[in-house]
This record gives structure tokens, sequence and C-alpha cells, in this order.
């Protein structure tokens, strides 16, 4: 057993405190030498405030969870405070490799967990005076949490930000099988506590959004902190080791959802529609990722596929009446959202860029106005079509509760299960295709069309066949929605859900496999879970997308290509000549 | 029916000098950095509910009440208003993604688009649904005795002229002004300009300035031409406005009017003879520009073909 | 030198966060809000559920109905409406789409708490909320779905009710657009009528059904045209149908695109009279453009003769809620105050448990009671049974009621 690290033994020994400029640089500086002791420090305040009172009094709306108002607890957030600051001090002492980055992690998920916290105690308690004092009770919990928090990010970073440890740890082959199924089931496991964090929000329950919230700001910096101390590179190595054997693993830890605490009829539910959203996702990435062909309609193809399968399931409202079995409705879906894209596709035979993108648009605009509009009968127009009949299989009716023994699992699990092993598969097509040869004729005209074709891709089918898969994907998806939701109205595949698609795939990370899967899992997770601002849930959502193009346009999983290509492009190489403003006045 | 027609024609020249007035912002922008601003419509939006501000909120009923005091006030406001946010964005959104790829800025664009839409929706008080807007000029219609008479509104007589008005200055001024040629010299290259003493950014953040200016005068004209207001008129005319653009062929002024002009006339008469009727008049307008995008992507006035990847 | 600088600055900055700490709070320990401390609620507290379009285009409906179901349980909490519980209301948004408010319906539906659900607005995204809640025998009232196969199924020839725990206090298409029918083409001798609609379920069935009854009554649809739901310009369609010389439209949709339209026409000069229903009916109609004379039908007797009517507004005036109550209010406040009533009667003084499903549901399906809107009881389909409709008219800016009277199909 050999642990390889990248640091330098000299930085573990006797690290020179790292002169730092620019801004902060005399705080930086002055903390640099003590760096570790201030972060035992700021760890020790961590503790002490999760231990102190958070709130003065009983807020309105109902006691703030983890008896906010009592010193001592262990539950909760208080918890999470109490692990971080204790990871920070054993880290700090044990002068771990990466030991500065990892305390900045730490450091800023105990900070998260004490902002959030503490604000939402002073929003709900009318004033700062929520945490600090007020009629004579005190409760400095989240004052102290927060300067603890501070401190060991300023400590993290003025200790000097040590590059990733690469580990890289050679065990027997058994061992190597059960970490990964022990860490893929521990993943999942933190997922449904996740999901499940602050129970069912509600007027019962009106702080859930606040615990969710602390929760991901603890299990972020705790996922930071292993990410900077190298083993999770570890975890990614291994399973890239053994590749088909993760891959089976996690299928079936995905489909052990049910089991958990998450398993409820209502985050199957979401669920469902996560998977819906992140197949048609994946079509997106092949058209948008893979070809770099932007396609600002892209829901139209998920509303085809939803339409031609409501038309087929035998509901009373469609006017074609037959029914047919669910698994040829979802081929026939695919394959006429498939040759709809294929008709889409086909002015990128002469329009690139931008262009594209407003063509796509025009055909999204198209398709809605179209079925708002109940063209050839096929829509259902205003009256969608509802009605649409579960999918069934035998006696067995997919949105009923399954009881097998003791178990009992909940309406809509075998749904969720569809959607999975449909997730996986177009995981695994959209893998298999990256990797091909047509993968790599995409990529390359995503790079150069015109490099490309001098190298002899035939670049106009293999654009059209970009949207043609990516369609169909979507299509899959749309036949899957169909049944699943019941009703598959116009209003479903408007512009913005377009927007909200293109949106997951750059969040999650465009061009990568997980990627789109995560970037749906986002935009759908958080407006559930944050209900209690549903009123500025698209403001939210715009500015999010101009941040994350300003600061972090490669997405939260960054694909090795894209990591180049979307690294600032030197001043002159972005020149490649803006088009000219001819204002040919002269007629 | 020829007085069908021509009010038809009428209809449609109207929203197509709206139209052209937010094209040539588009066309603008689109000439000197070659980015499609998504939230170019945002900002004739805002423009309306600026001047909408101002003789809610602002000007005493002295003003409010005789329009040839409230017209020029409301359309400064309305301009400076749509001048202030174009200018801002081009700083914090824009300016930062100058040199990333090109698929960043329209993404980042179209968050702007709907950030600022949903920032009037929250913040302006009764903004989630169509809002009154005052009339700013002499009321009434003026029915031209043709057949059955074809109706036109005073408001719509002074947007047309108007319209046209500022798209010749914009030219002249394009054209003959010392900024403008600076204008010109970065939008065909941006360091060769910088080398002949032009400061690229400040001609940037004039284009926003002009082509906000022009978006703003057309928001307060749209509110008092039609009476009302809506948080979802910025996005559905940007569209069109963006097509009349690409229709005439993109970074050219005449032609940003002329496309206007046609996508006006496309929806009132194809919604008038096509068919469908007027359910489908958004569709022909789309129809136009798949096919102009397909056949002569340069558009009417375009010179070149233009790759842009 | 710099160094210190920094470090003084941050004291400064720490102090000052400190020194702001001046107490200031809303403490007010005391039994939480406004909920009567009167009641006995020690058996706990039993959620409302409510589905609306709370974000985006169609928040303004969806907000009204939010507050004015909100409005009907706090008054309830006051009065003790349902013996030894608290009443809460926890109001989900549908995002006006099928799959975000099947969500929200699982959500609830998922709450043992839960005992019924108001909503939604949209008929599409009742579509997919009823058959969740009828699963787990949750009642649900939605004040604003006027499609008919809700409660009917989708042959109209032989109905059969879908979802037995579905009401709606809102009179379909069917029942409205004829009636608006039988007055403009009776009683106001209107024989050329150009139709509108905005192509959304409401507007367009509404539109549908005043177009056959007219019909049915010898006049001449002249014109059958859709317009935009968010548009503002209307000229294309008004031109198109001005040489037809309607003597009046009939409008499918709401006032938000209703009072434009009505101004428009008459700048062109058609000075006929809009008629629409009662998704026009609103305060801001005539200051958006609706002329005096345009018409309009809608649920119920008038609010003016209605004490109960007046009483809601009044009462939705003094709770100071941001926004107005808008279409939707009335009949939510009415929906909410049936299920409450229902609640009240199906758990009696017992506990509220899945088995008291059966009894609320059998309590809901019973209802008599006045509302805000009029007199409310279902029939065997979940549909309202209250046939009044009141035509009204614009005098002096406002709607005023010119006649109500019972609908009789003919």
């Amino acid at each position: 057993m050999s642990a390889t690290t990248e640091a330098p033994p000299a930085a573990v020994a006797a690290p020179a405190p790292p002169r730092h400029t620019g801004r902060l640089a005399g705080l930086m500086n002055a903390v640099a030498p003590r760096a570790r002791l201030v972060a035992i420090v700021g760890g020790i305040l961590a503790i002490v405030g999760s231990q102190l009172p958070w709130a003065t009094f009983v807020l309105n709306e109902g006691a703030y969870p983890e008896l906010a108002t009592l010193p001592l607890g262990f539950t909760g957030f208080r918890l999470h405070l109490v692990v971080l600051g204790l990871a920070t001090i054993v880290v700090a002492v044990l002068r771990v490799p990466a030991v500065h980055r990892i305390v900045r992690a730490l450091g800023i998920g105990a900070t998260a967990v004490a902002v959030i916290n503490g604000l939402y105690i002073t929003a709900e308690g009318g004033g700062l005076g929520a945490i600090t004092a007020s009629d004579g009770a005190v409760a400095f919990g989240a004052v102290v949490a927060l300067i603890g928090g501070v401190l060991i990010i300023l400590a993290g970073a003025a200790g000097g930000v040590e590059p990733r440890p690469e580990l890289d740890w050679a065990l027997p082959l058994w061992i190597e099988w059960i970490l990964l199924v022990v860490i893929f089931v521990l993943m999942l496991l933190v997922v449904a506590a996740g999901l499940t964090s602050g129970g069912q929000g509600g007027v019962v329950n009106p702080y859930s959004g606040a615990v969710f919230l602390s929760f991901l700001g603890a299990a972020g910096g705790a996922f930071a902190a292993l990410n900077a101390s190298g083993l999770l590179g570890y975890v990614a190595t291994l399973s890239e080791r053994h590749r088909v054997f993760s891959v089976i693993v996690l299928l079936v830890v995905a489909l052990g959802l049910p089991l958990t605490s998450a398993g409820t009829e209502y985050w199957m539910t979401v669920a469902s529609n996560i998977g819906v959203y992140a197949a048609t996702a994946i079509g997106l990435n092949i058209v948008v990722g893979l070809a770099g062909l932007l396609d600002l309609g892209y829901v139209a193809f998920l509303g085809i596929g939803a339409f031609v399968a409501a038309n087929l399931s035998g509901a009373a409202a469609s006017t074609i009446g037959i029914h047919l079995p669910f698994l040829l409705v979802m081929v026939i879906s695919a394959v006429v959202a498939g040759i709809f894209g294929a008709i889409v596709g086909s002015p990128t035979l002469r329009v690139r860029g931008d262009y594209l993108a407003i063509v796509t648009l025009a055909f999204g605009e198209i398709f809605v106005r179209s079925a708002q509009n109940n063209i050839g009968g096929l829509t259902g127009g205003a009256n969608a079509i509802p009605n649409i009949p579960a999918v069934a299989v035998g006696g067995f009716k997919f949105n009923d509760s399954i009881t097998i023994g003791a178990l009992r699992l909940p309406s809509g699990v075998m749904y969720y299960v569809l959607i999975v092993l449909l997730v996986a598969g177009v995981m695994l097509v959209f893998g298999n295709l990256k990797n091909s040869r047509l993968g790599r004729a995409w990529i390359a005209i995503r790079e150069d069309e015109d490099a490309a074709a001098a190298m002899g891709i035939r670049t106009g089918p293999i654009k059209i066949l970009a949207f043609l898969l990516g369609a169909m994907l979507a299509g899959l998806a749309g036949a899957f929605f169909a049944h699943k939701t019941g009703v598959v109205a116009y209003d479903s595949f408007r512009f913005l859900e377009s927007v909200t698609l293109l949106a997951a795939v750059i969040l999650g990370g465009m061009g990568t496999i997980p990627g789109a899967v995560l970037g749906a899992s986002i935009l759908f997770v958080l407006p559930e879970k944050l209900r209690e601002f549903s009123d500025y849930r698209l403001l939210i959502f715009g500015l999010a997308l101009v941040l994350i193009m300003r600061f972090r346009p490669q997405g939260i999983v960054a694909d090795k290509h894209r990591k180049a290509e979307l690294a600032e492009i030197p001043e002159d190489a972005a020149k490649e000549g803006p088009g000219p403003l001819p204002t040919s006045v002269a007629p | 029916m020829l007085s069908t027609f021509l009010s038809q024609i009428a209809n449609g020249l109207v929203l197509g000098s709206l139209i052209a007035l937010i094209a040539l912002g588009y066309t603008m922008v689109y000439g000197i950095i070659t980015l499609i601003n998504f939230a170019h419509g945002e900002i004739f939006m805002v423009g309306a509910y600026g001047g909408l501000a101002s003789m809610t909120y602002l000007l005493p009923t002295v003003i409010t009440q005789r329009w040839y005091f409230a017209l020029p006030i409301v359309l400064v406001v309305g301009a400076l208003v749509s001048i202030l946010v174009a200018v801002a964005m081009e700083r914090f959104a824009y300016r930062p993604l100058r040199n990333a790829p090109r698929l960043a800025p329209l993404i980042t664009a179209l968050g702007v688009s709907v950030a600022l839409q949903e920032a009037v929706r929250v913040f302006y008080p009764g903004a989630t649904a169509a809002i009154p807007f005052p009339d700013l000029f002499i009321q009434g219609t003026l029915i031209i005795p043709i057949g059955d008479g074809v109706p036109i509104r005073y408001t719509g007589i002074l947007l047309i002229v108007l319209s046209l008005v500022l798209a010749f200055g914009l030219e002249r001024f394009v054209e003959r002004t010392r900024m403008g040629r600076a204008m010109r010299a970065t939008s065909q290259d941006r360091d060769v300009a910088r080398l002949m003493g032009i400061n690229p950014d400040r001609v940037i953040v004039l284009t926003f300035a002009i082509g906000g200016a022009l978006a703003g005068i057309a928001g307060v004209l749209y509110g008092s031409y039609l009476n009302n207001i809506n948080i979802d008129m910025g996005f559905q005319n940007g569209i069109f406005a963006f097509t009349a653009a690409v229709l005439g062929g993109i970074g050219n002024i005449r032609g940003a009017v002329i496309g206007g002009l046609v996508i006006g006339l496309v929806k009132a008469l194809g919604g008038q003879y096509l068919p469908g009727g007027t359910a489908y008049d958004y569709v022909w307008i789309f129809v136009v520009l798949i096919i102009v995008l397909v056949f002569r992507p340069q558009g009417f006035f375009g010179e070149t073909e233009r790759v842009r990847a | 030198m710099d160094r210190k600088r920094t470090v003084v600055a941050t004291a400064a900055l720490i102090a000052g966060a400190l020194a702001l700490t001046a107490c200031s709070t809303n403490r007010t320990e005391a039994g939480g809000a406004s909920s009567g401390s009167s009641c006995d609620t020690s058996k706990g507290t039993l959620v409302v559920g409510f589905v609306a379009p709370l974000s985006g285009g169609l928040s303004a409906l969806g907000l009204g109905m939010k507050n004015s179901a909100d409005l009907a349980v706090n008054e309830a909490n006051q009065q003790c409406k349902v013996p030894g519980y608290k009443l809460a209301l926890q109001a989900e948004d549908d995002q006006s789409t099928a799959q975000i408010a099947g969500q929200a319906a699982t959500k609830l539906a998922s709450d043992p708490n839960v005992v019924g659900v108001i909503g939604t607005l949209n008929s599409s995204t009742a579509q997919s909320v009823a058959p969740i809640l009828a699963q787990k025998k949750i009642v649900e009232i939605s004040p604003a779905n006027t499609n008919p196969s809700l409660t009917q199924g989708d042959n109209a020839a032989s109905p059969a009710r879908p979802n037995a725990t579905y009401f709606r206090v809102a009179t379909t298409d069917a029942v409205q657009g004829p009636f608006a029918a039988q007055y403009l083409v009776g009683t106001a001798g209107k024989k050329k009528i150009a139709v509108i609609d905005d192509g959304k379920t409401y507007g367009a069935g509404l539109a549908a059904a005043f177009a056959a009854e007219a019909q049915k009554r010898g006049a001449t649809i002249v014109a059958s045209e859709k317009v935009g739901e968010k548009d503002t310009d209307f000229s294309g369609v008004i031109s198109k149908i001005r040489p037809l010389s309607p003597d009046a439209v009939y409008y499918g949709g709401e006032y938000p695109v209703a009072g434009p339209l009505s101004k428009q026409l008459a700048d062109a000069g058609l000075n006929i009279p809009l008629m629409g229903g009662d998704g026009i009916v609103d305060d801001t109609y005539a200051s958006l453009g609706g002329r005096e004379g345009d018409l309009a039908t809608s649920v119920g007797a008038p609010a003016e003769q209605l004490p109960s009517a007046k009483a809601f507004i009044d009462a939705y005036n003094a709770a100071g809620y941001k926004e107005p109550f808008s279409t939707y209010g009335a009949l939510t406040y009415d929906a909410t105050n049936v299920l409450i009533a229902g609640v009240g009667k199906g758990v009696g003084t017992g506990t509220f448990g899945d088995g008291s499903r059966d009894a609320v549901l059998q309590a809901v399906q019973s209802t008599s009671m006045d509302g805000a809107t009029g007199k409310i009881s279902f029939d065997q389909f979940g549909d309202t049974t209250s046939k009044v409709l009141t035509i009204y008219q614009v005098k002096g800016g406002k709607f005023a009621p010119v006649e109500s009277g019972e609908f009789k199909a003919s």
C-alpha cells in the first residue's frame, strides 16, 4: 500500500508561508505563518458556536429546528457544525497532505451552515436581535460559528492552497470491488438524506427549506474536502479501472432509491420527472455538447414524442384512438421525433452558429403554436389530451403500489424503475456514441467545421444525424412522459422549457455523460425543496445562467475536451473577424 | 376587399416600423460584437415600463394631461431607462465574456432576458398582468375614405414617421460622424481599430446605448399605440425584430428597417389571407425566417455570405 | 502598514456588526399569528392543500386565488370551524404545467394531514392532479376549471364521472357560453356576431359553447378568430372582421386581452359591444380599454345583492393582501369554505385520519351552503348545480349587474 502525493515532502514538513498579493494581502500574510493554528481556533469556534443557543426566542412561525433557543445539541445542523469543526482540527493537527486545501473546503461548509441558519432565523425573527441578544436572552451561536468558519477559510487560503494530491493505491481486486460498492451505497444514502432533509416543506414544517440548504452547505463542504484530499479522485480512478463493474453497481444502487428514506410516492414522481428531463437533456447534449449545434427549440421533440404516445395510448380524447403496447409506442415516438429532428436539422446544411440557433427557435415556436391550435386534430389544442392510461403489463398498472411480503413500495415505483433503466440506456448510447468514430466526427465539427470537412468528414449528414439521434432520445422520453403525467398539453413545451433543458446541460457540464443528469436533477430538486421562494424561481434561474457563464462555463462536471476549449481564448485568437458593420448606404 | 387589404397594410406598416426600431439595436450590436442579444427585446419592454413609471409616479397632472409636454418627456425617460439597463447589461454580463466561446454570451443573453422579465414582474407594482398605458399623442383614429374606410390611429402614424426619422438619423450618424466611423472600424476589426486610436470599449458601450435608446423609444410608442403593456411584450417582439434584422442582412441599418416592415406585413396579410387565419400569423413569420436563413442567409442587403461558426 | 490597516478595518467591521445587534425582532410569543387562540386546537394541525400557478405569467390569477383561500382558512380558524384542529393552508406552485402540478399533487397526497386540495387554475393541470388525489380519496375542489370532460368524462354523449373526489364551483363552458348567447341574441337582438378567443382551455371552450348556442338561436357567426394569450396588438384580427360588419363581438378569454381588444375595436371604428365570460369581469377591465356598454356573464347573483359577497370583498380588503383577489378570488374563497365545512362535518368531534376521508367526501358531495358567489351544491358529477348567472354591463367604468337568471338549456 503506497500513497503517492504530488506535493513535495518539503511542503508537508515546514512549508514556507506563501506571500500574498492583491486584495486582503495584508491579512493573508499576517495569518500565513500560523495558518494551522488559526484553523484550529476556527474549528473550536465552530464547535463552540454550534453549542451556543442560535435563536433568542421561539419564532412566530414555529420553533426553529434543533431546539435552537437552548444551548447544547448534537442533531441536525449543529451536528454538522461539530463534525466540520472536528474535522478541521483533526486535519490541521495531523497535517495530512493538502491540509490547507481541505481546511478551506471545510471552512466554506461551516460558513455556509452558519450563514444559512443565521439568515433564516434573522429573517423569520425580524431582525438581528433574533440571533444575538434580545429581552435578556442571548444566542450568539450563528455569530460565533460564522467567525469560526471565516477563520477556517482564511487559514486555508492564507496557508497556501496546495495542488490536489493524486492518490492511487493498488489493492486486491475484491477489496476494490467492495470499496466501490460501499462508496456507491454511501452516496445513495447521502442523496436520500439530502432529498428528505427537512422533511416535506409545508405549513406544518416551515423551515424545511432552511434545513435543506444547511444540509446542502454542510454536505458540499464535506464533499469539497474529500475532493481536496484526493480521495474522490481515487474513487474516480477506481471506478475507471473497474468501469463495467461500477456502471452495474451504480445502476443497482440507483434502483435502490425506493428502499431508502426517499422511497415515497412524491420523490418517485419527482425522480421520474427528473429522468424525463435528464434523458431529453442527454439528447440535447449530443446536439449541443458534442456537435456544437445550439438548439433553442429542443423541447419540441419531447412534445412530439409525448403527443405521438398520447395518440397511440387509447386515450379517449385522441382522434386516432388505437392502443398499441407501450414498448412499440416508445419506438414509434422515438422514430417520429427523430424524423422531425432530421427535418429541423436539415437547415444545418446551410446555416451555422447563431443563425442555426434562431432557426431551431423558430421551429420550436411553430410547434407550440401548432399544438395550441390542435393541428390536424392530433394535439387536443387547448383541451390537451387528458386521461392517458397508465402503462400496464398484464393486469399490473404502473401507478399501483407494490407489496412484496412486508415490504411495501410506493406507487410510482415502477415508473421510477422504468425511467432509471431508460436513462441508463440513453447514457449507454451516449457514452458509446461519444467515443465512436461518429462522436469524434461531431467533436471535430464542433471544434472547426471547415477543418473537419477538409479531413474528409461528410459534415452535412453527420450534423443531421446528431439532430436525428438527439431527437429520438427526446422522443423516447416523451412517450414515458405522456404515460406518467397522464395528460399532454401544449403548454408543457414552451420556450422556457427549452431554456431549462439547455441550462441543465450547461450546468451539469456540456458534452459529459453524468453532467446532463446532474443538471436536470439540480434544476428539478432545488425548486421542489425551496418552494417558499417560488415567486423568485425564474429570476434566480435567469441570474444563475448569467453567473454560471461568467464563472464556470464548463459546468459542474467539466468535459476534458471542453475544458480546453472553454478556457479564455487569447485576445488575438478570438478575433476571427466579427462581421463588419456594412452600412451600405450607397444604393 | 380593397379597404380590408389596405387596413391590413396599414396594420403591418405600424407593427413593422415598431419592429424596425427594435431591429436597429439588434443589427448594430450584432454588427459590432457578433452577439445575438436576446435580451434586447427586454430592453424594449423595460423602456415601456420606465416611461409608464414616469407618467404614474413622477410627472404632475399638468404635464400628463397635455400630450405635447408629456410625449417628449416620457420618450426621454423611457430611452434613458433602456440605455441604463442596456449599458449595465453590457458592462456586467457581456463584457467579461468578450473572448469566451460563442455559446457563452448567447446563453448569458437568454439568462439576462429571463431575469429582466422576472425582475419587472416581481418588482414593478401590478406587472403580473397587463397594465394600462396612457395615450401620449392625439387621440383617435384617422379613417382614410377608401371603400369602407381604412382606419389608422394617429399614434400609429407617429410611430411610422418617428421610426423612419430615427433610422435615417442613425444611418447618417454611422456614415458621417467621427464616432460612426469608429463604429464601422471596430466592427470590421477591433484590433486594427484599437491601433488607430479608437477605444473599442467605448464604441461598444455607445452601440448598446444607441440600441437601448431606440428600443426605449419603441417601448413607449408601443404602449401609447396599444394603451397597455405586459412583461411578455419584449420577448415576442424581440424575436420578430431579430428576424427582421436577419431578413434585411444583419449589420445593415436600411435592411433592418425594410426587414421590419416585411415582418409586419407578413403578419398582417398572413393572418388575413393565408390558411389558418390569425391563429397561425406568428407561424408565417417564422416560416419566412427559416426560408430566408436557408436560402439567403446574408439577407436582402447582405453583401457576402458570411461564415459564422 | 498595509497589513495593520486591513486588520484594523476588519476589527472595525466586526465591532460594527456586533453593535448593529440592537435588538430588533418581531417576537410575539403568545400562540403565534392571528389565529384566534380562543379555539381548541389540541388535536393538531390539518392542512388545506392548494395548487395553482404562483410563478410566471399566470401568477396574477394564482396569487389572488391563494390569498382568497388563505382568507377562508384564517376565518375558519377564528370561528373554530373544525373542532380541535387548527387549519393551515399549504400553497404549491404548479408553474402552469401538468407535470409540475402532478408533483405538487403527489407531495400533498403523501401528507396524511392534508384534508383536501383547492385548485387548480388550468384545466390541463387539473387533468394530472385529479387522478392522483382520487387515488388517495382526497377531495379536490376547483374554483376555475371549466373543461366539461373533467367531471363528465371524455365521452359527452354518455357522461361518466372520472374522479369521484373531484368537484368544482366554477360553471362549465356548457352553461356560461349558452347563457351569454341567450342574452346577446335573444335580449340584445344581435344577429351578426364575431367570435374571438385566446386559444386556451377556458377561452376556446367558452367561445365554442357560445357560438353553438348563438347559431341555434338564429344568429350568424361572421368570423371565428384567435389571438395569442399574451398579445397586445389585435389590429390584424380587427381589420379582418371589420368588413364583415358584425354588430357584436364575443370574446372567450380573460381581461388583460379583452380590455385592450375592446378599445382597439372602437379605435378601428367598430363601435359594437364586446361580450365575455367571468374571465373579463375585473376592476381593471375598463382602465385597460374596456368601453361603456361592454357585456359579461358571471356566475351567481350579483355581489351587491348578496351580503356574503360583499362580506368577502370587505374581509379581503381588510386583510391587506398585496395582490388583488382577481377573477377567481370569490370562487376560491367559496371552494375553500366548502372544503372546510365538509371537513368539519366529516370529522365532527372525532379525530381525522384516513378513515375520515370517505366522510369528508360524503359531506362535500352533499354540500348546501350560501357562498360569496351564491348557493353552492354539487350534482352527481361534482359540478356545481348553481345555474344562476348574472349579465353585467360596463357603466361608469365598472361592471354593473343588468339581470340575473337561472340558465335553462334550450
